[in-house]
């Protein structure tokens, strides 16, 4: 029928009256927006940082997390993880629920004179309970790998290596060295996390001198539900260790993004109803200004469902011009907002639970995690809530019109 | 002989102003043949408007039947009157009430559209019925961009472009010149003359009342010369 182009026309004869009903739509569509790409923005990140924290669903550590290492001396003198003996894998790889384990040897040392972490893991293992390393170039570690090292992205930029170039890594100044060859490469996104290298379990051990000991050991458990339950018997079984679990380690930001999400949400509800207010009102008033014209077009033969269908169609419109927009400015704002506002985005973290200098200096460490993320599903969802309030909005005047009798109708002036 | 197309039997009609009921139509018999201009004159409130009304299935009667082409539409509902409305009856206004939004060619669609035609066809026999009103120049000029004249002869075209059995006009000369209204109803007699289509037309109008084949004069609701 005419409903789409009449609607159309009828929206650009009011051009400032639609204007502004659809300015209502948009605040709250593009609230939602912004809200929705920060929430997909902070999950990837999350995600990334889960896979940063080992991948693995337990990371076991000794209680009193750091120790002095004298080896380390002047103004670099770090703590270091405390470690754990490796007759603790034995007895967690028993417990109930455990699926595998891994054990990890985590260093702070150097390579070419700049400060990294250095993994020691068993590869195989390693793989199993965390999923792996995500290798853009070469290969990950082998179980019989002796004298090689797999890199991160953003470390062998800086460095200006390549695969197949030998590095000198050492423990710390005045620490052991050993020629290390780069066979592999890896990304995870977050540039803090490539500033890290991984050799196998053995060559750690070796370089630091400390044999049968490690610092963490990673435990994927035989079911996700179960994480809980077996970081508990862990807890209670083996003494003096700390359990963590990344699903913990995250929570922080978790709540944090909860909060802002509930915020951000009410906020962007209430805004979209304020604005479904506007439209319901243009509905009406543009019903009461064209009553002759239904009139008209029930003299001639409309039916109800004709002019119910026509006013749906011009308050659908107002919806999909303030689903539109709505999703354009949100997209900008959601860029714009968290560059305005750096404190209330950011979280910091370490592979340590503190900041620590030693991974690539303090800023590396503030993590932005309301990088926004502009997903399809995003645009589509935003999209959709402004069409579906444009329709919700007109179904009372659409009705209304509809309704009218066409003698009465047509009497109107 | 040309058979009936429109016959109203007793029929009445009370408006309820308030907690006063005023007549409106007291027991009127009408009978119109196919193919003929019926003229409806009387004063102003005499019911003209009113018995328009209820032909043309715009308005319900308190009492009494209407018989078009023999089918009854005082007994039809609100969807039923509607089609009616749609392919039995072409309406024409006194103030043309075309749609503001629309072209003069749109404005003769919208039946069409009503009907479900494809775009294509209607286009097609919507410019036709302009061609034979005289306004195919005219056809993509909304309404305010046109006289009197042609709005009105745009709301013709737009009342005949469904063929309907009878057209319906409530003072179509009421808002004109009298140049136009001349021209006016020698296009209605000349429409009348080459499809034979049936034309009630409520007037005041010397002009009208000269060209229609029949006049009824209405009187406090009661038609005086049935």
């Amino acid at each position: 029928m005419f409903s789409w182009s009449l609607a159309a026309r009828n929206l650009k004869r009011r051009r400032l009256r639609t204007a502004l009903t659809v300015s209502g739509i948009v605040v709250g569509i593009s609230m939602m927006f912004i809200l929705l790409s920060l929430v997909s923005g902070m999950e990837a990140q999350a995600r990334s940082m889960v896979r940063f924290l080992g991948g693995a669903d337990i990371t076991v550590s000794n209680s009193t997390l750091f120790r002095d290492r004298m080896g380390g001396g002047g103004f670099f003198g770090l703590p270091s993880p405390s470690t754990l003996d490796e007759s603790i894998i034995e007895v967690i790889s028993k417990l109930p629920g455990v699926y595998a384990i891994s054990p990890q040897f985590s260093f702070s040392g150097s390579i070419n004179g700049r400060r990294i972490t250095v993994y020691g893991v068993t590869p195989s293992s390693y793989e199993i309970v965390t999923g792996g390393l995500n290798i853009v170039e070469g290969s990950f570690l082998s179980d019989n790998s002796n004298g090689e090292i797999v890199l991160g992205k953003a470390l062998v930029n800086l460095l200006n290596i390549t695969r197949g170039d030998t590095v000198n890594l050492s423990t710390g100044q005045g620490g052991k060295e050993r020629i290390f060859k780069v066979i592999g490469i890896f990304e995870t996104g977050m540039i803090f996390q490539e500033y890290a290298g991984y050799i196998t379990l053995a060559d750690a051990q070796n370089i630091t001198g400390e044999h049968g000991l490690v610092t963490q050991i990673l435990v994927k458990c035989e079911d996700p539900s179960i994480v809980s339950n077996v970081a508990n018997i862990i807890q209670s079984t083996v003494p003096g260790v700390r359990v963590t679990t990344p699903t913990t380690a995250i929570q922080q930001a978790t709540q944090m993004l909860n909060t802002l999400t509930m915020f951000f949400a009410t906020i962007g509800l209430v805004a979209l109803f304020a604005g479904s207010f506007g439209v319901i009102n243009t509905m009406i008033m543009s019903v009461t200004e064209r009553t002759r014209e239904i009139g008209i077009l029930k003299a001639i033969g409309a039916k109800s469902r004709d002019i119910m269908k026509m006013f749906l169609a011009e308050s659908l419109l107002i919806g999909l011009i303030g689903g539109g927009v709505g999703v354009a400015v949100g997209g900008i704002l959601a860029y714009i907002f968290p560059i305005l506002t750096p404190g209330l985005f950011t979280i910091s973290s370490s592979p340590f639970g503190m900041r620590n200098p030693s991974v690539g200096g303090r800023v590396m460490l503030n993590i932005r995690l309301a990088t926004p993320a502009i997903t399809p599903t995003n645009i589509i969802l935003c999209f959709s809530l402004g069409a579906l309030v444009g329709v919700l909005a007109g179904l009372y005047p659409a009705w209304r019109a509809s309704r009218m009798k066409p003698v009465e109708a047509l009497r109107h002036v | 002989m040309s058979k009936t197309i429109v016959r109203t039997i007793n029929l009445s009609k009370v408006y309820r102003r308030g907690k006063v009921d005023v007549p409106a139509l007291n027991d009127v018999n009408l009978q119109v043949l196919a193919g003929e201009i019926v003229g409806i004159m009387g004063p102003s409130g005499s019911g003209k408007t009113t018995l328009l009304n209820l032909i043309g299935g715009l308005d319900k009667p308190t009492r009494g039947k209407i018989f078009v082409d023999g089918v009854d539409i005082t007994v039809l509902g609100e969807k039923e009157l509607a089609d009616y409305r749609l392919r039995k009856v072409g309406f024409v206004f006194q103030f043309y009430n075309l749609i503001p939004t629309l072209t003069a060619l749109e404005n003769v669609e919208v039946p069409l559209a009503l009907l479900g035609v494809p775009k294509a066809e209607r286009r097609e026999r919507a410019l036709n019925l302009l061609k034979t009103v005289g306004l195919e120049a005219r056809a993509d000029h909304k309404p305010d961009e046109l006289s009197g004249g042609e709005q009105q002869r745009v709301a013709i075209a737009r009342a005949l472009v469904n063929n309907p059995s009878i057209v319906l006009a409530d003072e179509p000369t009421g808002d004109l010149d009298s140049k136009s209204a001349l021209s006016l109803m020698n296009l209605v007699k000349d429409l009348n003359k080459r499809n034979g289509q049936t034309f009630i037309i409520v007037t005041h109008d010397p002009i009208v009342a000269e060209r229609c084949t029949k006049i009824y004069t209405i009187r406090d609701g009661r038609i005086e010369n049935a």
